[in-house]
């Protein structure tokens, strides 16, 4: 796997910026749920876009994402990918029961899930832009339930004809006192895009 | 069972064998894997392809990632093994729309049809004889193709394991 080495202090930067924005995504959700949301820290990866799918390393597990493309000074799309055990602690809170199977996923759910993605992946960029002054304005979100490695590696073909990059971010935003169940953050931006945030956070490029 | 060495065809990637071999293509939503298989020399080739076409302005470093480099690559390549390519049965799946709920989902990431069509359009072109594809739909895929029997089979979420065709086998 080709992890593109981002330098030490870009690394270090991409992370803050992560931490902030999923820490503000755990909050929104806390207030959507008016449960207590706890998150890890994240682990970032800056990967050739070929190689995001193998960042789960040949999985075929069920997960459910959210997919949303950003506009303004930095463009590009997030995705927030989570365990199908963290989406029923999240459907039987929201609706009040849990499909039990992908096939079982009905309006109701597939609309809960649109929303807690679109408040996730809104607070996330919200917190970015507030931390950097960079305007990354949120779009419609659009929801899949399959294989982990399906819903990737198609992430993963859109940033390429976008000519986006691929960081990937392993965290778990999950209930407090529900069992550890890892998902992923996508932020693709655009490498112009990418410059301009650390730059904010006062990293050049070539560091 | 699968008797030969399983060879799993990560995104982009390109693989080709002689004798039985059982190619993987683990996840495709947009993507495509396409399996080629020359019986009477037991050259078989499988193509994980990622795009519709390269890029005009940029240098391609993985041919197996667009279907207008990748097919021809792979072709290449299994001619250089002994493969005749009037003899090819090809069979290939993918090219799903997952992102199938939202407001926007009917006009974004739409890369999965295209790629069917361009692969459509390639096999036409270049006179493969297609025993079996299955492209479109909402559903991720995984493809395995086990060279020995020639079974090909596609497995979903929600539908689980089916055999899509037969080709002849090496």
């Amino acid at each position: 796997m080709n992890t593109q080495g981002l330098g030490l202090l870009q690394s270090s930067a991409v992370k803050e910026m992560a931490n902030i924005g999923l820490g503000h995504a755990a909050t929104a959700l806390a207030g959507l749920t008016g449960q207590t949301y706890v998150m890890d820290v994240p682990v970032v990866e800056r990967l050739v876009l070929e190689d995001v799918p193998q960042f789960v390393g040949g999985r075929e597990d069920v997960m459910v994402a959210v997919y949303m493309d950003f506009e303004g000074d930095v463009v590009g799309q997030t995705a927030y990918v989570f365990p199908w055990d963290s989406a029923q602690v999240l459907w039987a809170t929201l609706v009040g029961k849990a499909p039990a199977t992908p096939d079982d996923v009905d309006e109701l759910a597939a609309s809960a899930t649109l929303e807690v993605g679109n408040i996730i992946c809104s607070s996330f960029l919200n917190a970015i832009s507030d931390l950097t002054g960079l305007r990354m304005h949120a779009t419609p979100p659009m929801v899949s339930i399959d294989s982990v490695t399906s819903i990737l590696s198609t992430v993963a073909a859109e940033a390429e004809i976008r000519d986006l990059l691929g960081l990937v971010l392993e965290t778990d935003i999950r209930m407090e006192g529900t069992p550890r169940t890892p998902g992923y953050f996508l932020c693709m931006p655009n490498e112009a895009g990418l410059s301009l945030l650390l730059e904010r956070m006062g990293v050049s490029e070539a560091a | 069972m699968p008797t030969g060495t399983v060879l799993s065809v990560g995104m982009a990637e390109i693989k080709v064998a002689k004798g039985p071999v059982v190619y993987s293509c683990l996840g495709l939503g947009s993507c495509i894997g396409l399996c080629a298989i020359d019986a009477a020399s037991g050259v078989s080739g499988m193509v994980h392809i990622m795009l519709p076409e390269a890029f005009k302005d940029k240098p391609v470093e993985k041919p197996g990632k667009f279907a207008d480099t990748g097919l021809p690559e792979m072709l290449k390549l299994m001619e250089k093994q002994g493969a005749d390519l009037g003899r090819l049965q090809v069979a290939y799946a993918g090219g799903a729309q997952v992102f199938n709920f939202g407001a926007s989902a009917d006009s974004r990431l739409d890369v999965g049809a295209r790629n069917a069509t361009a692969v459509e359009a390639l096999v036409l072109k270049l006179r493969l004889r297609v025993l079996g594809k299955d492209v479109g739909g909402s559903s991720g895929r995984t493809v395995t193709v086990d060279t020995s029997t020639g079974v090909c089979t596609v497995r979903t979420v929600k539908a689980g394991e089916a055999e899509l065709c037969r080709l002849k086998s090496v």
